[in-house]
C-alpha cells in the first residue's frame, strides 16, 4: 500500500477552511514526512481538529488540497486511521468495548458483510495492546474517560493504518494511561507508522515528538522539534501567553 | 383464547404488531441519534402530503395517500436539511419550524378539502389519530411488504447504520458515504410512519418512533438488543392495545396502543436496573448504609501505591479481606465502589482504584491531615 | 410545545385567509339566508322560493359532524341575514360559532330542534342527547316546515301568505310520499327488515318504517370504531344472515368493506346493497338532489338490496 512517492506521508496545499463565511484555517500548507511522530500544537479555536478533519476530509475546505502518499485524498481510502476527540462523540451509545473496536474492520470488511471470529481476534489483539482485555464486554457508558481513551486507540489500531491520526488523546486522562498511549505510539512508530497528534501540552513535546506544526489559523511553522518548537515561533502561535515557557527551559 | 379466533382482532393486531416492530426498530435508530424530534416532524409533515395526494389524484386509494404522506414527509427533512446548512438555525428549531408549517398548511388542506364532495368519502380525518378499525386486508399485506423492505435493508446495513449511529466522522473516515446512509436511513424511519398512519395517526405516531426506543434503552447494553427488544415493546403494545380496543366497545384502537405503551416506557424508567428511578433510589440506600465503603477504597489506594508504575494493577479480594475488619462485605463495599466509578474490576477476582478512586482517596487523606 | 401551537396558528390563519369557494350564491334580491346542510337547504329553498337568496354551506358528500367553519363560512354566516342550521349537535364542530352568530343578531334557527321533544329520539352512545338525523322520518319532517315557514314568514312579512302556501303544500307533499315510503317498504317481510350502514344516521327512518338498524361508528362519525365494534357487528350480520349492508356517501366505505371482510371471515358472504345518501342529498340537478329523490333512492336500494334472499 504505502508508495514513496514523494516521500510525503501526508501533503496539505492552501489549505482553507471556513465555518459560515468565517475562515477557521487560512491558506495552510503544510508537509508530513512518512514515518514521524508530528505534534499539532496551537490555542483553543485555533483550527487544529478542523485542520485533522479536512485531512481526512470530514469538513469540505473552501480552496486547498490534501494528498496522502502522493495521491489526492479521494483515492487513498484506509491509509488513515483517526482517533476523534473523545468528547464529541456519544458515550451513553449502548455498545460495548470489543464491539466498538472491532469497528475499526469495518472499513475493510466491506458493504453488507458481518464481522466475524478474524475480526474479533484483531480486536483483542488492539485491546491487549491498549491494556483493556479485562473489559471486553463493558458497556462503553461505564468507562472512565482515560478507559475511553484506549478504546479509541484500540479501534485505531485495528485499523493498522500507515498514517494515525488522535487529536487530543490526552485530554482528561491520568499519567499512567498517558504514558500507555505514548508507549503504543511509539510503538506504531517503530513500525514505520506516521503518527499526527493534536496536543496541548508544551511541556511534554519534545519529549513525546519528533516534529511538530505550530498552528494558529495559519501555520506558523512546522518541522522537526529541534528546529521549529522555539520560544518565537510559540510567541507567534500563542500571542503572549506561554507560561510554560518562562518556568521551565526546553530542552532538545 | 378465542380472543384470537376474530377475524377483526386478528388482522388489526397484526397490523399493529407489524407497525410495532418497524417502528420500534428504526426509532431506535432516531434515539440514539437523538433525532427523536425527527419522528415527530416527517409524521406531522405527512399531513399535508396526504391532502396533496387526494386532491391532485382526487384517489381515495390508501396507497396513494401514503405515497402522499411519505413524499411530504421526505420533503419535509430535506427541508430540514436544508435550512440546518444554510442559516444560523440549530437542528431542533428548523425541525419544530417544519412541524408547524406543514402541519398547519396540512390542517388548511383539510378544511378546504371537506368542502370537495368526495373528500368524506376518503376520510382524511382518520389519518389524524388514525382508524385501526377500518383496516383492511389489502392494508396490512401492503404495511408488511414496506414493513419487511425496511427491515431486511436495515439488516442488510446493520454495521454501516450502526456506526452511522455511533460516530459519523469515523465512519466517514473509513469511505462510508454518511450522507447517503444517513438519508436512507431517515427514508426508513419515512417508512415506517407512513405505515402507522392508518393506524395511529399523525399526531400519535411520535410516541411509537420514540416511546418503545425510550424504554427498550433502559433495560439493555448493546444495540442489537435494545432494537430487538424495541420492536418487542412495539408489538407488545400494538397487540395488547388492539386486544383492548376489541374487548371495550367504543375504544380507539391507536390512542389505545399509545397508552399501553407509555405504561411500558414509565414502568421502565422506573424499574429498569442500573438506569431505573428505583434501582437507583435502592442503590442509594445500600451506599449511605456502607460505612465500609471507605476503608475498603482506602486499602485500595494503600495497594496501589506499591505499584506506582501500573495503579491499575488487580489486587486479590482476599487481601483486601485480610486488611478489612472481620465481618466486612468487602464484595458488596467493591460493588459500592465500582458503582460511583471509583474501583474496577481488572480481572476476575482482582480490584484496583480507578484514577478517580485514587483522587477520591488523595482527597480524604488530606481532609484527614488537616483535622 | 408553545411556540408550536402558535407557529401552527399562525400558518392556519395565514394560508385560510386565501380564499375557498362554496356554491355561487342564488342573486335574486331575496333574504340573504344560509343554510349548513343540503337537506336543511332544500327544505329553506322549497319554502322560501323566490323570496329567499340562499347560500349552502356543506355540498353534496360532506360529513356535517366533522365539517369546520372556514374563514369564508364565518365571513359568509355573519353576513347573513338568517342561518338555518339542523341543530340537535349534527354540526357537531360549529356549535360555537351558531352562537356566536346568534350573539350578533344573526337569526338562528335549528330546525331539528323545533320538533317536539317527544318525538326525538335519545341516544345513549351520543352522551344522552337527541339523535340528530331527524329527517329520515318523512312524516317527522314535514312537521319540521312550519318552524322554516314561522321563520321565513317573520323575516319577510311583505311575502307571508306565499311563504306558508308554499310550506302547507309541501307539508302534503311529503305527507303523501311517506305513505308512498310505507308502501315500497312493505315489499319487505318484517323480519327482512335490518339495516347496517356506517354511522348511525338511521333511527328514525327505523322507528318510522319499522327497520332494526345498526351503525358502526355511532351517532356522530367523529367517534371512532374500536375493533370490538366491528366484530360484534359481524357477529350479528353473519348469525342474522343479513344480505346486504349499505355504505354511505359522507362517509369512508372503508368501515363497511372492514365489515364485510369480517362477516366474510364468518363464513358468510354478505353483500354491499349500495351507496345511501346518509347527512347529505345527492348532487344538485340529480333525481337525488332534492330532499324526496333522496329518500326515493335510499328506500329503492335499501328495499332491492334486502329484498335478495339468500
Ligand atoms: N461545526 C462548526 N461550525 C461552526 N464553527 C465551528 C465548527 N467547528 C468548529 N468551529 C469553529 O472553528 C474554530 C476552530 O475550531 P477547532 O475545533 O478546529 O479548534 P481547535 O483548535 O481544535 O480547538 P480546541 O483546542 O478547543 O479543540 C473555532 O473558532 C470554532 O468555534
Ligand atoms: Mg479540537
Ligand atoms: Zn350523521
Amino acid at each position: 500500500m504505502q508508495d514513496a512517492g514523494s516521500g510525503w506521508a501526508l501533503e496539505v496545499e492552501d489549505l482553507t477552511v471556513a465555518y459560515a463565511d468565517q475562515p477557521v484555517l487560512w491558506d495552510v500548507d503544510l508537509q508530513v514526512p512518512a514515518g514521524v511522530k508530528m505534534a499539532i500544537i496551537g490555542p483553543n479555536g485555533a483550527g487544529k481538529s478542523t485542520l485533522v478533519k479536512a485531512a481526512m476530509g470530514l469538513v469540505r475546505p473552501v480552496a486547498g488540497e490534501v494528498r496522502i502518499f502522493g495521491r489526492p485524498r479521494e483515492s487513498a481510502r484506509g491509509q488513515i486511521a483517526y482517533v476523534p476527540q473523545r468528547a464529541t462523540l456519544s458515550w451513553d451509545f449502548p455498545t460495548d468495548v470489543l464491539d466498538v473496536v472491532t469497528m475499526g474492520t469495518y472499513g475493510r470488511l466491506g458493504w453488507f458483510h458481518r464481522s466475524g471470529a478474524v475480526q474479533r481476534q484483531l480486536a483483542e489483539a488492539a485491546l491487549e495492546q491498549v491494556g483493556m482485555t479485562a473489559f471486553l464486554r463493558r458497556p462503553i457508558a461505564e468507562l472512565s474517560g482515560g478507559q475511553q481513551q484506549r478504546v479509541l486507540l484500540g479501534r485505531a489500531l485495528v485499523q493498522d493504518a500507515p498514517i494515525n491520526i488522535l487529536d487530543e488523546p490526552f485530554q482528561g486522562v491520568d499519567a499512567p494511561t498517558e504514558r500507555a498511549i505514548i508507549g503504543v505510539l511509539d510503538g506504531l512508530a517503530e513500525e514505520g507508522k506516521t503518527i499526527i497528534v493534536v496536543h496541548h501540552d508544551l511541556q511534554t513535546v519534545p519529549e513525546y515528538f519528533d516534529s511538530v506544526l505550530l498552528l494558529n489559523v495559519r501555520a506558523i511553522d512546522s518541522g522537526p522539534v529541534s528546529e521549529v518548537f522555539t520560544e518565537e515561533n510559540l510567541r507567534l502561535t500563542f500571542g503572549g501567553r506561554v507560561g510554560v515557557l518562562e518556568t521551565r527551559e526546553i530542552e532538545v | 383464547m378465542d380472543l384470537f379466533g376474530d377475524y377483526t382482532l386478528r388482522l388489526v393486531a397484526f397490523g399493529s404488531a407489524v407497525l410495532g416492530a418497524t417502528s420500534g426498530a428504526l426509532g431506535s435508530f432516531a434515539y440514539l441519534r437523538r433525532q427523536s424530534l425527527l419522528g415527530d416532524a416527517v409524521s406531522h409533515a405527512a399531513l399535508p402530503g396526504i391532502a396533496i395526494a387526494f386532491l391532485l389524484t382526487g384517489s381515495k386509494a390508501p396507497l396513494v395517500l401514503m405515497v402522499g404522506a411519505g413524499l411530504a414527509g421526505w420533503i419535509g427533512t430535506l427541508v430540514v436539511r436544508a435550512v440546518v446548512g444554510r442559516s444560523r438555525v440549530p437542528y431542533d428549531s428548523a425541525l419544530g419550524i417544519v412541524l408547524s408549517v406543514f402541519f398547519g398548511v396540512g390542517l388548511v388542506l383539510l378544511t378546504f378539502i371537506q368542502k370537495q364532495p368526495n373528500a368524506a368519502q376518503a376520510g382524511l380525518d382518520s389519518f389524524l389519530f388514525g382508524q385501526a378499525a377500518s383496516l383492511l386486508r389489502q392494508d396490512v399485506v401492503t404495511m408488511t411488504v414496506l414493513a419487511a423492505a425496511a427491515l431486511m435493508i436495515l439488516g442488510l446495513l446493520w454495521k454501516e447504520f450502526k456506526l452511522l449511529s455511533f460516530d459519523p466522522d469515523f465512519a466517514s473516515s473509513l469511505g462510508f458515504p454518511v450522507q447517503r446512509l444517513d438519508g436512507l436511513l431517515t427514508l426508513l424511519l419515512v417508512v415506517a410512519i407512513v405505515i402507522g398512519l392508518q393506524t395511529v395517526g399523525v399526531v400519535l405516531m411520535s410516541a411509537m418512533i420514540v416511546a418503545p426506543a425510550a424504554a427498550a434503552r433502559q433495560w439493555s447494553r448493546r444495540l442489537l438488543p435494545m432494537v430487538l427488544l424495541a420492536a418487542s415493546i412495539g408489538i407488545f403494545s400494538g397487540v395488547a392495545g388492539s386486544v383492548m380496543s376489541s374487548i371495550v366497545p367504543r375504544l380507539p384502537t391507536g390512542p389505545t396502543i399509545v397508552l399501553v405503551l407509555s405504561a411500558v416506557v414509565v414502568g421502565s424508567l422506573m424499574l429498569a436496573p442500573r438506569r431505573g428511578l428505583v434501582w437507583r433510589f435502592l442503590r442509594l440506600g445500600r451506599l449511605l448504609r456502607a460505612p465500609d465503603l471507605d476503608p475498603v477504597l482506602m486499602h485500595l489506594y494503600a495497594l496501589s501505591l506499591q505499584h506506582a508504575s501500573d495503579p491499575e494493577h488487580g489486587h486479590k479480594i482476599a487481601v483486601l479481606r485480610t486488611m478489612s475488619p472481620s465481618g466486612a462485605d468487602v464484595g458488596t463495599a467493591l460493588e459500592g465502589l465500582a458503582d460511583r466509578g471509583l474501583a474496577q474490576q481488572t480481572g476476575d477476582g482482582l480490584w484496583a482504584p480507578t484514577p478517580i478512586g485514587r483522587r477520591e482517596a488523595e482527597r480524604v487523606l488530606d481532609r484527614e491531615a488537616e483535622s | 410545545m408553545r411556540l408550536r401551537r402558535i407557529l401552527i396558528l399562525a400558518v392556519v390563519a395565514a394560508v385560510s385567509a386565501c380564499g375557498d369557494h362554496v356554491t355561487a350564491p342564488e342573486e335574486n334580491g331575496g333574504l340573504r339566508v344560509v343554510a349548513t346542510t343540503t337537506i336543511v337547504g332544500d327544505l329553506v329553498r322549497t319554502i322560501g322560493g323566490p323570496e329567499v337568496q340562499l347560500e349552502v354551506l356543506m355540498g353534496p358528500g360532506v360529513d356535517p359532524h366533522l365539517y369546520k367553519a372556514s374563514a369564508g363560512d364565518v365571513r359568509r354566516m355573519s353576513s347573513a341575514e338568517a342561518i338555518f342550521f339542523n341543530g340537535l349537535h349534527l354540526e357537531g364542530k360549529m356549535t360555537e360559532v351558531m352562537e356566536r352568530m346568534g350573539e350578533r343578531g344573526v337569526t338562528t334557527v335549528a330546525v331539528g330542534e323545533c320538533l317536539p321533544a317527544e318525538e326525538l329520539i335519545t341516544s345513549a352512545a351520543f352522551s344522552g342527547l337527541h339523535d340528530p338525523h331527524v329527517w329520515f322520518d318523512v312524516g317527522l319532517w314535514a312537521r319540521a316546515t312550519h318552524c322554516v315557514a314561522d321563520a321565513l314568514a317573520e323575516l319577510v312579512p311583505a311575502h307571508a301568505d306565499a311563504i306558508r302556501n308554499r310550506a302547507q303544500a309541501y307539508r302534503d307533499e311529503l305527507t303523501a310520499f311517506d305513505g308512498w315510503v310505507h308502501e315500497r317498504v312493505g315489499d319487505l317481510e318484517p323480519e327482512q327488515r335490518v339495516l347496517v350502514t356506517a354511522h348511525d344516521a338511521f333511527s328514525y327512518f327505523g322507528r318510522a318504517y319499522g327497520f332494526e338498524v345498526y351503525g358502526l361508528l355511532g351517532v356522530s362519525t367523529a367517534s371512532e370504531a374500536g375493533t370490538s365494534d366491528v366484530k360484534k357487528l359481524a357477529h350479528f350480520i353473519a348469525e342474522r344472515r343479513v344480505p346486504a349492508i349499505f355504505v354511505e356517501t359522507s362517509v369512508p366505505p372503508r368501515y363497511v368493506q372492514a365489515l364485510k371482510e369480517a362477516v366474510e371471515a364468518r363464513g358468510f358472504a354478505v353483500e354491499i346493497g349500495g351507496t345511501l345518501f346518509s347527512d347529505s342529498l345527492g348532487d344538485q340537478g340529480a333525481p337525488a338532489g332534492t330532499y324526496v329523490g333522496t329518500v326515493r333512492a335510499n328506500v329503492e336500494t335499501i328495499v332491492t338490496a334486502l329484498s335478495e334472499t339468500q
